[in-house]
């Protein structure tokens, strides 16, 4: 070091030092500053996902007057809901398909006394999951109401 | 005047010069991360603001259903909207499904600006009010910096 000093050495390795730690406060830098960009897209996206709970709980089933989300509700606990099992699947899965954003999927799951009923059910990992949750009250036959808990869920994969 | 002293002079200017240029850097790109973080809120603002208010299906007895659009209001909107003290204008479209068929409303409001002006477009999912029907929809919204 004393040989380094000098030579005068010593005073651009510590430059030289100060120049790397220069560039790396500059790269992180520019790497957190996306952040605000990325929260705001999230804040989109759980919009979007408030937006489709919203329109599952008002759009009607065509050619049924009733809603996708009752009509779910129905069928998971009357035995004769308004809406077939069969058809509502169909119908749900192409609105779900249809009100999804590109390269996103949306999932809707109903529950009621541990009975599950899922459409379009998500098989792959996402990277980011979007919940909204909500409930849906049924009357049966009898008089009893019943209360079905709603999730619907927006999944991205990148 | 030595070697190593021209030497560590001009490591001292480059270092100088680098930092100037990388703060320089990190202010405008932070001015244009922000201002396009705030567009795409506006654009959010916006969606909501028509989806629970300007565009929502008034029935005479039940009032507004929110998230429920009414096609007969989409051409007598405003379509520039005050957001954090900066003007924003926007163009609006729906699209809905008829059956099996996929049909749009639109574009209303502004025309897109032909110049590089940075536009935000967000799409929600709506009902839509349509022969006394209500049908799954999408509200698309496109705001720009008026």
């Amino acid at each position: 070091m004393v040989r380094l000093n000098a030579k005068g050495i010593a005073d651009v390795l510590a430059m030289a030092f100060m120049f790397i730690l220069l560039i790396l406060g500059a790269v992180l830098m520019h790497a957190y500053s996306l952040r605000p960009l990325r929260a705001a897209t999230d804040r989109q996206l759980q919009l979007k996902c408030e937006h489709v709970y919203k329109t599952l709980e008002t759009a009607w089933v065509e050619p049924y007057t009733v809603s996708f989300l009752r009509a779910g509700a129905e069928n998971l606990v009357l035995e004769r809901p308004t809406v077939p099992g069969s058809y509502l699947r169909s119908a749900m899965e192409n609105t779900l398909e249809y009100l999804s954003p590109p390269n996103y999927e949306i999932s809707m799951t109903l529950c009621y006394d541990k009975t599950l009923l899922t459409f379009n059910e998500n098989r792959s990992p996402p990277s980011k999951r979007f919940v909204r949750s909500g409930t849906v009250s049924i009357t049966k036959a009898g008089g009893e109401n019943v209360i079905i808990q709603v999730e619907v869920m927006l999944f991205s994969f990148s | 005047m030595t070697l190593t002293q021209i030497l560590k002079t001009l490591v001292t200017c480059i270092l100088v010069i680098t930092f100037v240029l990388v703060t320089a850097s990190a202010y405008r790109q932070h001015r244009s991360i922000s201002s396009l973080a705030k567009l795409s809120d506006a654009t959010s603002t916006i969606v909501t603001h028509l989806a629970v208010d300007e565009l929502a299906y008034d029935e005479t007895d039940d009032g507004k259903h929110s998230y429920v659009l009414d096609p007969n209001k989409l051409e007598n909107l405003v379509y520039t909207i005050e957001f954090g003290g900066d003007n924003f204008e926007f163009q609006v479209m729906v699209h809905y499904k008829l059956g099996d068929d996929e049909r749009e409303l639109g574009p209303f409001g502004s025309a897109l600006p032909n110049d590089n002006t940075t536009n935000c477009s967000l799409t929600a999912a709506c009902a839509l009010w349509s022969n006394d029907r209500f049908l799954p929809a999408k509200l698309k919204v496109t705001a720009w910096y008026a």
